[in-house]
């Protein structure tokens, strides 16, 4: 069991291990160009679930045929007991929206302390269903809904009601039930905040950790409610879900701009889980043995990945073009490792040659996989304090030279040039939705979000350099006296300092922009996989997809779902 | 919380503090709620006001030496200034083991709580002093040890003062050497303790905080100044889908 302490000193200092640099792991497209791996919040939550063995089972189970009603699984998890809460509700096929705007939905759902009674149920039903419109209490800690997949949910439910198993092509093609479109968590509409999550309850006291769990829950009670519609249709053909298919079959998400600010507002947590990641590499590089095993199960990895991979279907040009690069990448990957692989060093700096950045970050994720023993442990330390405190006596001249040192990358930007500033974001005023606009709207502009890190790091060392000038003596508190204006940016960078990784590296001004790269991050340390750009502005991907069953639980565990595969029937 | 320092955010971004400032005011208006401390009855008394900062002058130091300061805040809130004088004063004491800021013209100064809160965490004493009200008077204190996470705070009614030069004053002291235990001498004075401050956070993080409708009605009324309007332009400026 490592130690905070050895972990910082494995991050910097004489002992510390040879971490990839910030100029290269925290540039934008890379980060973007993430994968899953097994430090993701799904993979560590499963992992606890299983080796816990919290037992999980519905405490209420009231559906009709058609499987509207509603459902309580009860959870008794390592360190107390939780309620996960469904309502499943009719609405009409033209309903059925799967943007923030949205009012109706075809499952609510709400994560809750303590076992519920019959009057707290019937509190949250009448809130949990309007989602952002109604309040639920500080007993709830994640609000989530879903909609039905229109080409899957009924399709399974006609097949197993005749006794059939769904087409494994055509479960392939969408893996999954339902599509999660929004998880709410941290203390809004009511909810409790993280500070209580983290400090009350031990079992969610890592980031999304409650959130991925009603995912997960989700999953599985999709699983249950199409078995039960299709034996209430026909009770006498009716045959359960195979095994395997019901392994396959995931849950929907769509994620779109929301998420993008939430990258940029919280830095140190950003900069911490990339450590994490980065770390795990960096000690298997230095410590990880390779012998007759671990290569083949490289091998092995790679050509689950070469499958996955082949296997993801997307409309989307942008992806297909990467995803064959990736297939090609992995080609690659698999003749260096059965020819060449000498040292993991050797096989990074060939993937940093030849392979494409979504290539080179699936071999990290591979990487990643074969030493559970240097990379579990580190599952624990994906929290941090958030707090952007300022050095009120640094020097004035100092801090510009951090700028100098650390924001380099945003200081090269040229904010003069043709559409370098051309893009803002905003916060529409329906449900606040965070939306991405062109300058030319000049009314919009002066509602910009503070997003535009680069630039305020710009302008802050072209104050600065003329007030250190004037005034070398002073401190930074005396230099925010005079300007106020740059106080946010002046504290993020002092904070940003102390971190390994520092802040994204990117230009969220310029035109060309691609925020998808921003939502790819945060979905690839979730967990997600089969990425499908509906524009560059939202994402479908899906979670859970080959993760073991409720029904697993307590039985014999492999963590062996990473870049799961269509099964074989 | 989250929602409604989210929305204390959007409220202070749309009456035009400074981005920096806006996070910080929010944050002093959470602490003093999350704490008993009734922020948002303190911000009540606030908000009407709170778009006419736009319009002042900014803060500005009128006297400086190597232990202290005075600055002119020129009528704004401590919502939108008082954290830079504060970290001034931190300042200062590293320098000078113990420094002393004066702020005048300033509203709203039991939010300083949050900023001298944060001192503590920082390895630094620190202690504020203010008196409030022209009819009756009521003055104010607040101190937290260096490496402490809840401050006490003393308040009480003192007779009509004709000294006109303090008002709207705020004297913090802040010290790396010497741990400020400030408390008021009028026997009548009511403190709250560290303890107690830290048993109003502990209920408050448990059970959540309960808004006056219309105190958060008028904060997000204020905060949709950040909002857009909603076009269909705009509706596909998210994407689609």
């Amino acid at each position: 069991m490592t130690t905070y302490a050895a972990i910082q000193s494995s991050l910097s200092g004489d002992n510390s291990l040879p971490l990839r640099p910030e100029s290269q792991v925290m540039d934008l497209e890379r980060l973007g160009s993430f994968h899953q791996s097994r430090l993701s919040f799904m993979r560590t939550l499963v992992r606890r679930v299983f080796k816990e063995r919290w037992k999980i089972s519905p405490s209420v189970f009231d559906l009709d045929n058609d499987g509207f009603g509603t459902v309580v699984y009860k959870i008794e998890a390592a360190n107390a007991t939780f309620s996960f809460v469904i309502f499943s509700t009719y609405i009409s096929d033209d309903e059925r929206n799967d943007r923030v705007i949205a009012t109706k939905w075809d499952l609510t759902m709400a994560l809750v302390e303590g076992e519920v009674d019959h009057q707290y149920i019937e509190q949250l039903r009448l809130n949990v269903p309007k989602q952002e419109a109604g309040r639920v209490d500080s007993r709830v800690f994640v609000l989530s809904r879903a909609n039905r997949s229109a080409r899957n949910f009924n399709y399974v439910i006609d097949v197993l009601s005749q006794g059939n198993q769904p087409d494994i092509d055509k479960i392939s093609k969408v893996g999954y039930l339902y599509r999660t479109t929004a998880v709410y968590g941290s203390g809004k509409l009511g909810m409790a905040d993280w500070e209580k999550v983290h400090s009350k309850h031990k079992d969610f006291a890592r980031p999304f950790a409650g959130e991925m769990f009603v995912c997960m829950m989700l999953r599985n009670f999709s699983l249950l409610q199409v078995e039960h519609i299709a034996k209430m249709r026909a009770p006498q053909s009716f045959t359960p879900l195979n095994y395997e298919i019901k392994r396959y079959i995931g849950i929907g998400n769509s994620t779109g701009l929301g998420m993008a600010p939430y990258l940029v507002n919280h830095p140190q947590l950003i900069s911490r889980w990339v450590e994490m990641r980065e770390l795990a590499l960096a000690r298997i590089r230095t410590l990880g043995a390779i012998d007759e095993r671990i290569l083949s199960q490289l091998l092995v990895l790679l050509d689950r990945c070469l499958a996955h991979t082949k296997e993801t279907i997307t409309e989307d040009e942008w992806q297909t073009i990467n995803n064959h690069k990736v297939v090609n990448d992995l080609d690659n990957l698999i003749q260096f490792s059965r020819d060449n692989l000498e040292s993991w060093n050797a096989i990074i700096a060939f993937s940093e040659q030849h392979c494409s950045l979504q290539g080179q970050e699936m071999l990290v994720s591979v990487m990643l996989e074969l030493y559970p023993e240097l990379v579990d442990e580190l599952e624990d330390f994906h929290c941090c304090d958030e707090f952007l405190d300022l050095d009120p006596l640094m020097p004035a001249s100092s801090l510009k030279h951090i700028i100098e040192q650390r924001y380099k990358w945003a200081l090269a930007i040229d904010f003069n040039a043709k559409g370098a500033k051309e893009t803002y974001w905003y916060r529409s005023e329906e449900k606040m939705e965070p939306r991405l606009g062109s300058v030319s709207d000049i009314e919009g502009k002066k509602k910009q979000m503070a997003l535009g890190v680069g630039y305020a790091a710009r302008k802050c060392y072209d104050q600065l350099g003329e007030y250190a000038l004037a005034n070398p003596a002073h401190t930074t508190a005396r230099f925010l006296v005079a300007y106020p204006k740059v106080r946010g940016i002046v504290r993020r960078i002092q904070c940003m300092n102390k971190s390994t990784y520092g802040d994204i590296q990117a230009n969220l001004l310029d035109q060309n922009v691609l925020p998808m790269h921003l939502l790819r991050c945060k979905l690839a340390f979730f967990g997600v996989s089969k990425f499908d750009p509906r524009s560059k502005l939202w994402v479908r991907n899906t979670m859970f997809q080959g993760a073991p069953l409720l029904e697993d639980i307590g039985n014999t565990f492999s963590d062996n779902w990473f870049m799961p595969l269509t099964p074989r029937l | 919380m989250n929602e409604l320092k989210a929305a204390l955010r959007r409220c202070f971004e749309a009456s035009g503090y400074f981005v920096g400032n806006y996070e910080d005011a929010a944050n002093m208006v959470l602490w003093l709620e999350k704490h008993g401390l009734n922020g948002l009855g303190e911000l009540k008394n606030t908000l009407p006001f709170v778009g006419e900062d736009l319009h002042k002058s900014l803060s500005n130091v009128i006297y400086e030496d190597t232990t202290s300061a005075t600055i002119d805040a020129h009528g704004r809130s401590a919502l939108n200034c008082i954290a830079s004088a504060v970290d001034l004063a931190h300042a200062k004491a590293l320098e000078s083991g113990i420094a002393t800021v004066t702020v005048h013209n300033c509203h709203n100064r039991m939010f300083v709580l949050k900023a001298l809160t944060d001192r503590g965490r920082s390895g630094i004493s620190a202690a504020a002093y203010w008196q409030n009200g022209s009819d009756i008077v009521t003055e104010h204190a607040a101190a937290i040890k260096s490496g402490h996470r809840y401050p006490s705070y003393s308040e009480a009614t003192i007779r009509s003062i004709d000294n006109n030069d303090d008002k709207q004053a705020l004297t913090i002291i802040c010290s790396s050497r010497v741990d400020l235990g400030l408390s008021l001498q009028n026997q009548d004075s009511t403190m709250i303790s560290p303890a107690q401050v830290e048993r109003n956070k502990n209920d408050c993080v448990e059970n959540g905080i309960i808004i006056d409708d219309d105190v958060w009605h008028e904060i997000n009324r204020i905060g949709a100044g950040v909002l857009v309007e909603n076009t269909q332009r705009s509706r596909a400026d998210a994407g689609g889908g």
